[in-house]
């Protein structure tokens, strides 16, 4: 190549950094858009995370099933270390809460209506898991469904705890 | 290739069905009462599970693999406890048996191996099965 053509190289390189710098951060491209696949784990995650803060109320208020009730706990906390492992964030947003608590609501008194709540909320979780399967990776939707048979069985447990007392 | 792999899936839950109506009819032999009632009631699912699961199969064009005359049972059943043991195994076997089709590429599919799994496990835990935080996957996550 001659000193010239070499020129003649560089000129148009510094040239098309130029215009890449006017441009701004469009030179690059478009945003890449949040995949449906991150949307959705972070739905289920946030929803779970709502899961082990409804247990956690729970287990302040209940006296004669608080066995169960940690067990459960202690399953929904699994549930979401698992769901929170497939989605990789940037260091300073891991560990944090993916939405903000939108608030537990109130439990009601006394061990049966509690009970009844708590099914209420364990159907609820695996409906949810149900509906999202359609449009996940396979290994996700693998996970989601064992999950949500996790789930599921909790209505057995709780009722249990209330009928043996 | 999409439906080899879905055929192969509902063929895994096919052998777990039929392994479970087959269980059924050992778990019910030892009960009475209420519990005998409640074994009848859960291999008359499986049965229609197994039917289902047979027919899917033959709509995509494969064979449903046909039901061994005898299965090797995880343990010997001799006292109505030993049969609630038996049942959990086997509804946590048909759990583990729908994980493939959880995973297939049509939604329906995974729709359906999803709420037979939350239906497996719910008998399971009413068999006497302790809480599992995820069933079906071994090892677990």
């Amino acid at each position: 190549m001659t000193r010239r053509a070499l020129f003649g190289v560089a000129a148009a390189a510094v040239g098309t950094l130029w215009l890449a710098g006017c441009k701004g951060i469009t030179a690059l491209g478009p945003v890449p858009k949040i995949s449906g696949d991150v949307v959705t784990l972070e739905h289920l995650i946030a929803h779970e995370e709502a899961l082990v803060d409804l247990y956690a109320t729970a287990s302040r208020q209940s006296s004669g099933s608080a066995d169960v009730i940690a067990t459960i706990r202690a399953e929904h906390e699994a549930h979401l270390k698992q769901l929170r492992a497939r989605l990789v964030l940037p260091p300073r947003l891991a560990g944090t809460k993916i939405a903000p608590s939108r608030g537990i609501p109130a439990l009601p008194a006394g061990a049966a209506a509690l009970s009844g709540a708590l099914a209420v909320a364990e159907r609820a979780a695996a409906a949810r898991l149900t509906a999202q399967l359609a449009t996940v990776p396979p290994g996700l939707a693998r996970l989601l469904a064992s999950i949500s048979a996790s789930e599921a069985a909790h209505v057995v447990y709780l009722r249990r705890s209330v009928s043996s007392r | 290739m999409k439906a080899k792999a879905e055929v192969a899936a509902l063929q895994n839950a096919l052998q777990a069905e039929e392994a479970a109506s087959y269980g059924y009819g050992v778990v019910g032999a030892h009960l009475s009462g209420a519990a005998f009632s409640q074994a009848t009631s859960d291999c008359v699912i499986h049965e229609r599970a197994r039917d289902s699961l047979s027919a899917m199969i033959t709509a995509l064009g494969a064979t449903p693999e046909p039901a061994a005359v005898a299965y090797r049972l995880p343990l010997t059943v001799s006292t109505p406890a030993q049969a609630a043991t038996l049942a959990v195994d086997l509804e946590l076997s048909v759990v583990a048996g729908y994980v493939p089709l959880a995973g297939a590429a049509e939604p329906s599919l995974r729709q359906l191996a999803a709420t037979r799994m939350q239906a497996a496990a719910v008998r399971a835990a009413r068999w006497g099965a302790p809480p599992r935080s995820f069933p079906g996957l071994s090892p677990a996550p």
